[in-house]
């Protein structure tokens, strides 16, 4: 005898609005529940963890500046991700644009910033490190659009590289980037006018009402302007597209190249921002890489961005402190992360099916 | 629709009331998600008849079928074989009952051989395939049907035609009693239908059932014993008699109204020439697509291309519309040149063009009806949408598209309301007055209704003065909408004739690559 129900994936005709909110909120609790499990099954206490998480990360003023300042970067990596991803192209080294973002800011700020007042520099650096992050995606913009090479593989391949380009910089002896006069190696500030201050007492900078504005205009590029028009119907349709005179390749181009600027600006954020300098500790951050998870976790909607990029922002922020302050391991952050990402590419199951039960029934009598 | 030159070569009777009833269901209902798509519908098949399920698309046959062959299951009512009640859990279950489905997309492997793909999925194979037994099996199966094939001939190349004879034979290798042919003429040329009708003939003699699935009512009355006719998932008729019924009558509980689909041509004199084509000829790889082709297009003419799909229609169309570059020959459309000029400025110069498929390339699926409007034309940099709201409400209304608002997804709209929103963006002109409209099987797809309404559409557009080139497969519309008529086969025009005059059997011969005296 078989069970008398059985379990059935039914297609929904039509996605009901709450779900596009109510699916990433269940995908974080569930994530945070699967956590729970495992920091217990470690021997830790799963509420005074998250309690510290949440009062370290969101709650407590310098918790929340700190969140506010780091997400800075990440919602950059975010919608450098989710712009690709509008035309269905993988961008998947906003890492390494990120890498070249810094670098092209830094030699910006050390190159041009001496000779320009502060309110020129800072620009610069940001509108340099953007270029340079346009740039290092360039070639698998160029070939993804002629060829039709994967730019998957292209774009993450080239973060290795960036990797190695960035390190060099910081490493060889008489390299322009390279603090001169230490030991130890390290990167050389730029000039004074070509860095920012942090906003009264906190170390968040003004960088982020201006990524939160960029955000919220590229939201508004894609529903409102040609541009974003042409980007829809080549993502759904190309032959629609090749069929209304749409040139794909050039729009291609666009997409790709506006995608590495944003990582690239991201970068930037970083020069006039927190570390003033070319700094190889940010081949350890994964920025880039965690730019793909909010993305994601925002279903690639620009608006949506500016939240998950802080919510991450904050789990790192909190998780960060939890090891200093309580010796739970630092990587319960990033486990956290890995758990949404998977929670929330599962919950898209529930927003395509409708689930249910049904009584299986004779059909003889 | 009747037409009278087909002759078909009937099979013996055996239908009398004496066959037992083979095959039936009784108050099927089956409901999909907001659909009630079969609402307790009964139908049987007798051993030796032909019992067709006509209705319009979405009348809910084709769920009917896929319950009678065991693709789905019926939310509730029963089935008999024979007397006793069966349940089907999937088509194998059907087949182990000796039901059989000949889907219309046919389901062959193009590089196994006719009877390696008979064979595909028997369970009585042994390790290693003993062809010669294999063919000769295959063959004596064919064979005692009438249906003539050669085991050894590579699938990928046959025509249409014989390939639906593979899975006819397939179906009867598999030891099928009670075969369900899924629209099966929809991919033939006329002669082929006329092969396919000998076959069914056959079939019954032999004493199997056909489930003939249709809403060509020409075709149904001719080869119908019995006709049950479906709409919105309820039957509203029986009607039996093979002849004895007028396809008006069928239409009419079809569609639920009168329909007129009757001959139109144009009114007036045509004016000048709209679309010139001098000498074109397209080369893809090596392969010669169009072969120096020259014909014009004037003013309210209509002039249909004729031919089997794959004779190069689409690319036709597509070079026409600038999507396609010839490798020689002009194009111009109102005494301008627009060959190697691209889609855009063709459109300038008054060309809409209606592809043959809709959603995909003619409209935008997960786009509303507003926003497919704007493909075609100039869209500022910020697009303004606020303004072009009243006209799509205006062309929604005019060209009875069902639909809640201009904001109603593309994707969301049945056959016949996507092709009436092409039509309505195509008709309208975007950048420019059209001039020359290019239509690639408008009616494909659509039912009765949406057909008429679609040739209503065109036949206003010609009234008003539109070139219109009319590429479809579907020959009686070429032959009872165009004014004249070129059969377009491997790429060149192998037939001239006025639409008046115009013979059906002179230009299905043409379409099959047959020399007549016709011939231009």
């Amino acid at each position: 005898m078989r069970a008398p129900f059985r379990i059935i994936f039914e297609q929904r005709s039509e996605t009901p609005r709450y779900l596009a909110a109510f699916v990433p909120l269940m995908s974080v609790l569930a994530a945070l529940v699967a956590g729970g499990i495992f920091l217990m099954a470690s021997g830790y206490s799963a509420s005074e963890t998250y309690s510290n998480m949440l009062s370290d990360g969101f709650l407590s003023s310098r918790g929340i500046t700190d969140t506010l300042g780091l997400s800075t970067v990440l919602i950059c990596t975010g919608l450098c991700a989710a712009f690709a991803f509008q035309m269905n192209l993988y961008n998947i080294g906003g890492e390494g644009q990120v890498y070249l973002g810094m670098l092209g800011g830094a030699w910006a700020g050390l190159a041009l910033g001496p000779r320009l007042p502060s309110v020129i520099a800072v620009p610069t650096v940001l509108l340099i490190g953007a270029a340079a992050g346009a740039l290092w995606i360039f070639i698998p913009a160029f070939v993804r659009a002629r060829l039709g090479t994967s730019e998957i593989v292209s774009t993450l391949l080239l973060t290795y590289i960036a990797a190695s380009v960035l390190n060099h910089f910081v490493y060889t002896p008489n390299s322009y980037f390279r603090a001169p006069n230490v030991t130890f190696p390290m990167g050389r500030a730029v000039s004074e006018s070509a860095q920012l201050t942090p906003l009264g007492g906190t170390r968040m900078y003004p960088t982020f009402f201006i990524v939160v504005a960029l955000a919220l205009f590229l939201y508004w590029v894609v529903k409102r302007t040609e541009f974003g028009y042409r980007i829809q119907v080549i993502s759904d349709s190309p032959r629609a597209a090749h069929y209304a005179g749409v040139n794909a390749r050039r729009t291609t181009m666009q997409v790709m190249l506006i995608s590495g600027a944003l990582a690239g600006f991201g970068g930037a954020t970083l020069i006039v921002g927190e570390f003033g300098k070319l700094d190889q500790g940010i081949l350890l951050l994964g920025y880039g890489y965690a730019g793909i998870v909010i993305a994601a976790l925002a279903r690639n909607n620009f608006a949506a961005i500016i939240v998950s990029g802080i919510l991450f922002s904050g789990l790192r922020v909190g998780g960060d402190k939890l090891q200093i302050t309580t010796e739970t391991p630092i990587h319960i952050g990033v486990m956290l992360q890995g758990a949404i990402l998977l929670f929330a590419l599962g919950g898209e199951a529930f927003r395509r099916y409708r689930i249910r039960a049904v009584r299986i029934q004779a059909v003889a009598q | 629709m009747t037409n009278a030159s087909h002759e078909v070569v009937k099979g013996p009777h055996h239908s009398g009331d004496a066959a037992p009833i083979a095959l039936s269901a009784h108050s099927i209902t089956k409901r999909f998600p907001g659909v009630l798509a079969n609402d307790s519908v009964d139908f049987d098949v007798r051993a030796g008849e032909v019992h067709t399920l006509l209705g319009e698309n979405g009348a809910g046959k084709s769920t009917l079928a896929a319950m009678l062959c065991g693709l789905y299951q019926p939310d509730s009512g029963y089935m008999l074989r024979n007397g006793q009640p069966i349940s089907l859990s999937s088509p194998r279950a059907g087949l182990q009952h000796g039901i059989a489905m000949v889907h219309q997309h046919f389901r062959l492997v193009e590089r196994f051989t006719v009877a390696e793909n008979v064979v595909l999925g028997s369970r009585d194979l042994s390790f290693t395939l003993k062809r010669k037994n294999i063919d000769d099996k295959v063959a004596a199966v064919a064979e005692s049907y009438g249906l003539p094939i050669d085991p050894q001939a590579v699938v990928g190349e046959l025509s249409v035609g014989q390939r639906q004879r593979v899975e006819i034979v397939k179906a009867l290798y598999q030891g099928a009693e009670i075969l369900l042919l899924d629209e099966p003429t929809a991919v033939l040329v006329p002669a082929e239908v006329e092969k396919l009708f000998e076959n069914v003939h056959a079939m019954t003699a032999a004493g199997k059932s056909i489930v003939f699935i249709s809403h060509k009512l020409g075709e149904v009355v001719e080869i119908s014993d019995r006709v049950t006719v479906l709409r919105g998932g309820r039957v509203t008729g029986h009607v039996s008699g093979r002849g004895s019924t007028d396809t008006k009558e069928l239409a009419r509980l079809m569609v639920g109204r009168d329909i007129n689909l009757s001959t139109q041509r144009a009114s007036h004199a045509t004016g000048h020439e709209v679309l010139q084509i001098r000498e074109l000829s397209l080369a893809s790889e090596g392969v010669d697509i169009l072969s120096n082709i020259s014909f014009n297009v004037h003013e309210g003419e209509m002039v249909g291309i004729a031919g089997v799909a794959g004779n190069g229609q689409r690319e036709l169309a597509d070079t026409i519309a600038g999507l396609i570059s010839p490798t020689s020959g002009t194009i111009s459309i109102g005494g301008a040149m627009t060959t190697d000029r691209g889609p855009i400025a063709a459109r300038e110069l008054g060309l809409a063009y209606v592809p043959e498929d809709r959603l995909g390339m003619g409209l935008v699926p997960s786009m509303s009806i507003l926003d497919n409007l704007l493909l075609t034309r100039d869209r500022r940099i910020v697009v303004d949408r606020a303004s072009v709201r009243p006209e799509a409400n205006r062309l929604i209304e005019q060209f009875e598209i069902k639909a809640n608002n201009a904001d109603h997804i593309a994707r969301k709209l049945s056959g016949g309301n996507a092709q009436k929103v092409l039509l309505a963006r195509e008709l309208s002109g975007g950048r420019t007055v059209t001039k020359l409209l290019v239509v690639c099987s408008p009616t494909r797809g659509l039912d009765v209704g949406a057909i008429e309404t679609v040739r209503r559409l065109l036949d206003d557009a010609r009234s008003a003065g539109q070139a219109i080139l009319l590429i479809s497969e579907d020959l009686d519309e070429i032959m009872s909408l165009a004014d004249r008529i070129l059969v377009l086969y491997r790429g060149a025009i192998v037939h001239e004739t006025p639409g008046e005059s115009a013979q059906l059997a002179t230009v299905g011969a043409a379409m099959a690559g047959l020399k007549t005296e016709g011939a231009a």
